[in-house]
């Protein structure tokens, strides 16, 4: 199992390697955001620098000290989507090439392909999150520039928190857009679907704003959010629980059920897709 | 029926959802060690057959056995056995052909230290040495062919299937590809199941041939027994206008079966055309009769499908009476019917 897995995977890295736009354009996406977003919609700004003004301004971002350092937070969430929406395209191509085919022609097992998949693409996802988080953490070294600021003392426990949360959210997505890579077999109604599910995801979350002003019906969405949920484990233990109805790992426990179960869907279609006709 | 035959199948069909009975009835076994040409016209079912004997589709009734095992049963254990060219290329292009035969064996479990001498071998016997660390999304139609045989070798298979491997390739490229056929046979002891359109081209490498057709098989035997079926070759031979009768001593000459004269033109039948030919020519020297040209029409497919199923076509009302052979193949492409 472990041979061909590895095998699988390399094939994967090699192609990933060999393509230096998909690479930088990957990768400078969310740097872009973190950029211009981040630094240009400073809502901070436009409340009165008094302190009770600011003190109400940290109670709609959930306490977090600014708005940037909210944002930094919600783009780990927007980077997810927007990395994992290319999950399912490799696989399409892979059946237009005949690739699949070959691959299935072989004793590998089923669900060795599968993993293979759901492993590199979403170590593709994990990968900005992380260029996200270091570069948000180093803006706010910078002087002029807003950064995110870390009020808690995260702590071990908070640290696995944070990372598991990042790790099951890459799952979940990749999972969900995989999902549609085996269900269908041209990119162009691939990208259909995932352009109709890419803003609804983001925009039910409260990734970029604090769903506080929403309506209700929005608000009950909002809370079961994949990207929510995630967000919510990290606001949690970067600047405090005091505004949150839960401590940090309910929110956790919601994200692996999402993952768990987009998991399985893409590993039915996965198995749906590969099996002998 | 035989247990050491490396391919059998009793009766095997594949019918699609919509009820296109790609395959309706096939029986055929394969030797040990045989090269086994599948022939047939598009749309025949020979890629569906090939597809059911490389587990890739399921039968619909039948049973099918490879190196002894049972294809639905054992599809894993048979997956171990056999190696695979199929019709369309399916390398990855953005990895060298090194990497393409890399990847294959980790698939069939080779470590890369059981892959490397293996693939410095193949790499040679296929003359893919200088472009083994190229991409192969830059190679020619022929390098890549090759390339699809040294990566369906990588794990040793006891069974190769060829479906229409020659694709694609010029006259000298298809010529090349059966060179490398013909040696890997004889150096790795593989058993060959191979699908084609053109009975030229497996003429010489065959040991043994099936035609299908409509999803049946509808003659086999070897290369020569099926010819003999529509004639065998034609030698035509040219002479001047005014030259003597010489049909009767041209059927004297060994190997001849029937000769017949139109105008300036013999038509010489015999099983096989080599050998026969230059006795032919000096057949005719020795008469004084100056040979102003020889051909050798070989019985092409077209002629061997004709004769076994002329008059099906017409029944079925593709064409009465006018049938030429271009146009009975013509027309029944991929979804024709
Ligand atoms: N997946 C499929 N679904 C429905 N019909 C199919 C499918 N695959 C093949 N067919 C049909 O089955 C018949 C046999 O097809 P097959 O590909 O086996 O022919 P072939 O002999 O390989 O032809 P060619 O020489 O063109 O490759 C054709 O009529 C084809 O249209
Ligand atoms: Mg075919």
């Amino acid at each position: 199992m472990f041979l061909p897995l590895r095998s699988l995977l390399k094939r994967e890295y090699l192609r990933w390697v060999r393509a230096p736009t998909w690479i930088i354009a990957g990768l400078l996406t969310p740097i872009l955001y973190l950029l211009l977003f981040g630094q240009a919609f400073n809502l901070g700004k436009l409340v009165p620098p008094d302190p009770r003004a600011q003190a109400g301004l940290s109670a709609a971002l959930l306490g977090a000290p600014n708005y940037f350092s909210y944002f930094a937070v919600g783009m780990v969430g927007m980077v997810a989507v927007t990395s994992a929406l290319f999950a399912g395209t490799g696989v399409i191509f892979d059946k237009q090439l005949g690739i699949l085919q070959r691959t299935i022609a072989t004793p590998v097992r089923r669900s060795t392909i599968f993993a293979s998949s759901l492993i590199f693409r979403g170590l593709l996802v994990v990968l900005p999150i992380f260029i996200v988080l270091g570069l948000a953490l180093a803006f706010a070294q910078i002087p002029g520039l807003a950064g995110l600021t870390v009020t808690q003392n995260l702590g071990a426990v908070g640290l696995i928190e944070v990372l598991v949360a990042i790790f099951v959210l890459a799952i979940a997505f990749t999972s969900l857009f995989l999902a549609f890579g085996f269900l269908f077999a041209r990119v162009e109604s691939y990208f259909a679907v995932v352009n109709l599910l890419n803003l609804p995801i983001l925009f039910t979350s409260n990734a970029l704003y604090p769903y506080g002003t929403s309506p209700t019906w929005l608000q009950n969405i909002t809370a079961y959010n994949p990207i929510s949920l995630a967000v919510n484990v990290m606001r949690e233990n970067f600047f405090g629980g005091a505004y949150y109805p839960h401590p940090a790992y309910v929110y956790l426990g919601g994200l692996v059920l999402w993952a768990a179960a987009l998991g399985v869907m893409a590993l039915l279609l996965a198995s749906r897709a590969l099996r002998t006709k | 029926m035989n247990s050491s035959d490396a391919i059998q199948t009793e009766n095997l069909v594949k019918t699609f959802p919509g009820g296109v009975e790609a395959v309706r009835d096939v029986s055929l076994s394969v030797r040990e060690g045989e090269i086994y040409g599948f022939l047939g016209p598009n749309g025949a079912g020979k890629t569906t057959t090939v597809s059911m004997l490389t587990t890739l589709l399921r039968p619909t009734r039948g049973r099918a056995s490879v190196a002894g095992l049972d294809v639905v049963e054992h599809p894993r254990e048979v997956r171990q056995e056999i190696g695979l060219v199929f019709q369309d290329s399916t390398a990855d292009g953005e990895l060298t052909g090194r990497e393409n035969m890399e990847l294959s064996g980790g698939l069939f479990g080779m470590t890369p230290a059981e892959c490397r001498p293996r693939i410095a071998e193949l790499l040679k016997r296929m003359d893919l040495v200088d472009a083994a660390d190229r991409r192969v999304k830059g190679y020619s139609g022929g390098m890549k062919r090759r390339l699809e045989l040294a990566v369906a070798m990588v794990h040793t298979p006891k069974i190769l299937f060829l479906d229409e491997p020659t694709i694609g390739l010029d006259p000298q490229g298809r010529a090349g590809f059966w060179r490398y056929i013909q040696q890997l046979r004889q150096e790795q002891r593989v058993t060959i199941f191979m699908t084609t359109h053109y009975l030229d081209e497996v003429e010489n490498l065959c040991d043994r041939i099936a035609i299908i057709d409509h999803g049946q098989i509808i003659a086999t035997g070897t290369n020569d027994s099926l010819k003999e079926r529509v004639g065998g070759d034609v030698v035509e031979l040219r002479v001047p206008a005014n030259a003597a009768d010489i049909s009767a001593t041209l059927t004297s000459v060994p190997g001849v079966g029937e000769v017949s004269r139109d105008g300036t033109l013999y038509h010489v039948r015999c099983p096989r055309a080599e050998g026969v030919v230059s006795l032919l020519v000096r057949a005719c020297d020795a008469s004084g009769v100056a040979v102003e040209g020889v051909s050798v029409e070989r019985p092409s497919l077209d002629r061997v499908f004709l004769a076994l199923t002329g008059k099906a076509y017409r029944e079925e009302g593709y064409d009465d009476g006018r049938a030429s052979q271009a146009s009975v193949f013509r027309g029944r492409g991929r979804g024709g019917r």
